[in-house]
């Protein structure tokens, strides 16, 4: 068998930092949307900092995603 | 740095699956199910016992949480489908789940919880919520519950008209519906892994930060118990609150479905803060 290229060594750890590197990718751009957004509409209209509650809720919807990656790094071998 | 290399060599304790501890008949209990058991018990006890001793006018303390969490849901459910009479006829479920979930959230960060106690090398307790089997539950009786109240509110035909809405002699309604169907599992998984994994890495990373502490544990370990305290009573907050937009959603008739979620879910919010 000819390989273009081979791993040898603890594979795994790379596997793993490339997973939770590229996955952490997305929720970061979510989380930092709706941070923009937020900080947008307090410039805007200072009233608006008491749905600071909500944003909250926001963020847990896309903190799942992160979440996910984060227990995959312990789940997979 | 041999700290470092001590961590990637024992590590700390990491459990994501439940373990199990003993058999009855040819039922396995695991350490997840002992918990739940005990936080139903106790909850139980604690709210049949507020109940008994409301008043208009509440003394102890207990009471008056046990009145302000269930007021808040009762507040969450009006604002979402329109009235009292409907918050208050759907209330017993949502305050339940929100206790039981707020409660077994926080009782899990005690530290009899964990590896104090182990029976056969296992940890003798493990929060429910922090087992997948128990937040999957959780999330099927209240889909389920959601179907039944939607179809005993509007009858199973016009239920099944929310899903499969629009011209049926048009093949893409089909098609449309199919795709809602396909939603609602969606949702039960997302519900049940939204919660499992928020309390089950919250457990995770106070272990992490534990082990690294070493001798200094109590201070390294302080700041993350005091993050997972709000994230308990947020989670729980948050799966009552997307539940509540479920049943909205399914009890409302409405023809199209077009960003009906999010326009509900910050319709309620925002509603509930004027209330406030």
């Amino acid at each position: 068998m000819w390989y273009l290229a081979e791993l040898t060594g603890n594979v795994e750890v790379i596997g793993k930092g490339l997973m939770l590197g590229a996955g952490m990718i997305g929720p970061g751009i979510g989380v930092g949307l709706i941070g923009n957004a937020f900080m947008n509409a307090v410039g805007r209209n200072p009233e608006s900092a008491k749905f600071l509650g909500q944003i909250l809720v926001f963020v847990a919807i896309v903190e799942l995603m992160a979440l996910l990656v984060f227990a995959s790094l312990f789940i997979i071998k | 740095m041999n700290w470092l290399i001590a961590a990637t060599e024992t590590g700390p304790p990491v459990h994501i699956t439940p373990s199990p501890l003993f058999e009855i008949g040819s039922w396995q209990i695991t350490n997840s199910v002992l918990y739940g058991w005990i936080v139903g018990l106790i909850l139980i006890v604690a709210l049949v016992s507020a109940a008994f001793r409301s008043r208009v006018h509440p003394k102890s303390g207990f009471v008056q949480i046990v009145e302000a969490g269930t007021e808040f849901i009762v507040d969450l459910l009006k604002n979402s489908l329109g009235s009292r009479a409907k918050a208050i006829k759907y209330a017993p479920y949502f305050a339940a789940i929100f206790f039981f979930i707020a409660l077994s959230n926080l009782l899990g960060l005690l530290p009899v919880i964990g590896e104090s106690f182990t029976v056969g090398g296992n940890p003798a307790f493990r929060p429910f919520t922090a087992d997948l089997n128990g937040t999957l539950a959780a999330s099927l009786v209240s889909l389920a519950l959601v179907q039944y109240f939607a179809i005993r509110e509007s009858g199973p035909v016009r239920h099944l008209r929310h899903y499969f809405a629009g011209n049926l002699k048009n093949p893409l309604t089909y098609v449309a519906g199919i795709y809602e169907l396909f939603g609602e599992i969606v949702r039960l998984f997302s519900l049940a892994l939204r919660l499992f994994l928020n309390i089950a890495i919250g457990e995770i990373i106070i272990s992490v930060f534990a082990y690294l502490g070493k001798f200094a544990a109590p201070i390294t370990a302080l700041p993350f118990l005091g993050l997972e305290v709000g994230v308990a009573v947020l989670q729980a907050y948050i799966f009552v609150m997307l539940t509540v937009t479920y049943l909205s959603l399914a009890i409302k008739h409405s023809d199209n479905s077009d960003h009906e979620f999010e326009d509900t879910l910050v319709h309620t919010m925002h509603s509930q803060k004027v209330a406030k």
